[in-house]
């Protein structure tokens, strides 16, 4: 019974991580806190390692390895890089993805504005689900069977395009078979499925502008053009931002419909940068190479990206 | 000792922690092969569609009912694709136990060693495999064959034959020619359905691809793409079950292709006869791909003739044709008429923890019986059997083509069909061929330029294996 009392009375032994933690302090109550925090924060944590962080980090090893699958990785430090800058393709892939971004983002920003600006002024709501709810089906639909249908439509010689276009006169168009037109046809069918994504953001933002501004600018005789230019679009600013930067980060990432419509072809006339990097990799089984054009695609994304925050210091406007 | 750990240092060691286990994963990945089960029950993974192998399953276990079946089903575009995504199943460490493998595929896994070279185990059984090899020619057999030893026992092949729209034939009042006819009968041929149907018909028609491409046309202009030998070795085949077949005599341990030769006068002369066709209106834009939009095309009336092989039967009737409605014939001759074919079958996981079961698998699905349930040779033929008696008047009754019987003859009257160029690398390969031939076909560039550039970047891709 004493030693029992003796041993109850005696301070608890704790290791130091459990003195550090539990210490009956300011610091110790802060640093409790914080692990909590942490503790609310693992999965994400966990996710992000096992799933972005990791697979990123092991793609940028693998940039600096031959590795084939079957045989062990051999590292042959920046020999895939000067590989890749010598490589006249991977020039014409990122070529070929920045005019596909180009053409595509231009095209999806202007037509979702002007579309979401009209149908926000529809006074039927009626109408107004019709047109939401048909410019935002083709985001439902998948990549593939789009690219597929749409590669049939533009056949050259079988396509219903080149078929209505014949009635007005126009001879058929090689959309997929030509090197001047290959882009475009892959563009627009690229616009077709995304658009409705774009659309509903300029619409959410066009239907969230400060009525009393607009309303404002009226009374002082801002209408049509002017008052788009002028009210409108600043006031949108931070919405056009998000598009073109979420828009242009997912189109730098082409590969569904270049891949199914045309591989590529003709010759490199529409291979993008990824799909370089996947006939590089799973094709050509070059893994170590095709980790190294991701990690030039990624610094390319970034940079992109940062320089449209950068940029956007001039021409957002925050309310 | 600091009592925080700020977001800099939580960062760092993150990143830390996951270069770590990134840099240990890596080379690890090279182990494909699963742990032997301890139970008694054994689950093949199997590279195949349920519908098709469901009745063959059940026959192998009434046979083997401790050996479970997990279908893998992978879908491509071609060979080539399906054969990229088992790649990639493997790299993700999910192996298959038993693969299926087409020609443009079949050196890749013998040659980079997942496959199993299947030589031993074929003399083992050679009683029990000598019937199912006296019914399978011996071209479908070498095709198999990697540098001495066979890795795949073959189950369905198709070489590309020339395919015929009876009606489009009729309305420009010509018949199937016979099996003699050349490559000049050909442009008779094409010239004459062009235009017809409605005013809208091609002559001719193929797809960009490796396989019955615009490969048939160099073939018969007695070339290859890349120059071809035959490996040495192979005699224990050919003396073991072929030693009384004439077809065997000179065959060896399998294909070689030592080097490319694309750019050879004879593959400029027939790349300029198809692109001719293009330029001349008889022929649509090639389309890449598995031969779906041909398909349509054929079926509804606006092509008159294309490469295909016993597959199509099935396709067409499927797709709404009427037996009749298409025959078939040799393809043309022109400095040869040598056939281009592949050849498909399964092969088993080298180091696979299962490989008795996988090979009694392999083995059983070989008998006249078994393939007889496999669904693509059901009762519209969905792919041609590699068994001679499996290809007759029957078969064919419901689907026709009246000249079914060419399908088999291109192996037998035409001994020297080969297969398509297809080394350890034909998935790069196909994708420089398929490239460098749209190029030409849309004129963008003279076959001259396409095929120098084509050679080229083979002759970069020889040097860098």
């Amino acid at each position: 019974m004493g030693s029992q009392v003796m041993h109850l009375s005696s301070p608890r032994r704790r290791n130091p991580v459990s003195r550090w933690l539990a210490a009956d302090t300011l610091q110790g109550i802060q640093r409790q806190r914080a692990l909590l925090g942490y503790l609310f924060l693992a999965p994400t944590i966990i996710g992000l390692l096992l799933f972005i962080v990791g697979p990123m980090l092991g793609s940028l090893a693998l940039s600096f390895y031959k590795w084939n699958v079957f045989r062990p990785p051999e590292f042959i430090g920046f020999a895939n890089f000067e590989r890749l800058f010598a490589d006249p393709r991977v020039f014409t892939g990122f070529k070929n993805t920045f005019i596909l971004v180009v053409m595509t983002v231009t095209i999806l920003e202007v037509v979702a504005f002007l579309l979401a600006l009209l149908v926000n002024r529809l006074a039927s709501r009626t109408l107004s689900t019709f047109f939401r709810t048909a410019y935002f089906l083709p985001v439902l639909l998948s990549g593939a069977s789009v690219a597929v249908t749409l590669g049939y439509m533009f056949h050259k010689d079988f396509g219903v395009i080149n078929y209505y276009l014949g009635f007005l006169g126009i001879e058929k168009i090689p959309w997929l078979n030509s090197s001047d037109w290959v882009l475009i046809a892959v563009s627009l069918t690229t616009v077709w499925r995304n658009l409705g994504f774009t659309f509903i953001i300029y619409l959410g933002g066009i239907s969230s502008l400060p009525t009393e501004v607009l309303e404002a600018a009226e009374v002082d005789g801002a209408q049509g053009w002017r008052k788009i230019t002028k009210i409108v679009l600043p006031l949108l600013s931070p919405t056009i931002l998000f598009a073109t930067v979420t828009d242009i980060i997912k189109m730098l990432q082409f590969f569904d419909e270049p891949f199914i419509m045309t591989r590529g072809g003709p010759g490199d006339a529409s291979r993008t940068a990824v799909m370089l990097l996947y006939e590089s990799g799973f094709g050509n089984l070059e893994f170590g190479y095709g980790s190294a054009i991701a990690l030039v695609l990624f610094i390319v994304i970034l940079a992109v990206t940062a320089f449209q925050f950068v940029m956007s210091r001039r021409w957002v406007f925050y309310r | 000792m600091s009592g925080k750990m700020s977001r800099r240092e939580l960062l760092k060691l993150t990143a830390f922690s996951a270069a770590a286990v990134s840099a240990n994963l890596v080379p690890s990945i090279s182990i494909f092969a699963r742990p032997a089960s301890q139970d008694a029950t054994v689950v093949l993974r199997f590279q195949e569609n349920e519908t098709e192998y469901a009745k063959v399953v059940e026959a192998f276990k009434e046979k083997f009912p401790n050996v479970n079946i997990e279908y893998v089903n992978v879908t491509g575009l071609d060979h080539a694709e399906v054969a990229t995504k088992i790649l990639a199943q493997l790299a993700a460490g999910q192996p298959v136990d038993i693969g299926y493998a087409a020609t443009e595929a079949t050196q890749l896994y013998a040659g980079e060693g997942l496959a199993l070279p299947l030589t031993q185990r074929v003399l083992d059984s050679k009683e029990e495999l000598a019937e199912y090899f006296s019914d399978v020619s011996p071209v479908l057999t070498e095709t198999m064959m990697y540098e001495g030893d066979l890795y795949q026992l073959p189950r369905d092949f198709n070489a590309a034959n020339m395919y015929f729209n009876t009606a489009l034939l009729q309305e420009a009042g010509l018949e199937v020619p016979g099996e003699e006819w050349t490559r000049d009968d050909f442009l008779e041929y094409a010239k004459a359905m062009t235009g017809i149907g409605g005013g809208d018909s091609f002559g001719y028609g193929w797809t960009n691809r490796l396989w019955g491409s615009w490969t048939p046309w160099f073939f018969v202009n007695d070339t290859n793409l890349l120059m071809e030998e035959r490996a040495p070795g192979g005699e224990w085949m050919w003396e073991t079950f072929y030693a009384d077949d004439p077809n065997a005599e000179g065959r060896g341990g399998g294909w070689r292709w030592p080097a490319p030769q694309a750019n050879n006068p004879k593959m400029v002369e027939a790349l300029e006869f198809v692109v001719s066709l293009t330029r001349d209106g008889i022929t649509p834009e090639a389309a890449l791909g598995t031969g779906e939009t041909l398909q349509g095309f054929f079926t509804s009336g606006k092509l008159g003739m294309t490469p295909a092989g016993g597959f199509w039967s099935g396709g067409l009737i499927n797709a709404g044709m009427k037996p009749g409605d298409f025959d078939v014939q040799f393809w043309p001759k022109w400095a040869s008429q040598r056939h281009q074919l592949g050849v498909g079958a399964a092969w088993i996981l080298n180091g696979t923890a299962y490989e008795n079961e996988a090979w009694e698998f392999v083995k059983f699905s070989t008998a006249r019986e078994i393939m007889e349930l496999v669904g693509f040779f059901g009762e519209l033929t969905r792919t041609t059997p590699v068994r001679r008696s499996m290809n007759n008047e029957q078969r064919y009754s419901k689907s026709g083509p009246p000249n079914w019987h060419v399908f088999y003859d291109t192996l037998d009257k035409r001994s020297d069909t080969g297969p398509i160029p297809a080394p350890v690398f034909s998935v790069e390969l196909t994708n420089i061929y398929t490239r460098y031939t749209a190029l030409a076909t849309s004129l963008e560039q003279t076959p001259q330029q396409a095929l120098d550039g084509m050679q080229a970047e083979l002759e970069a891709l020889y040097a860098r294996q």
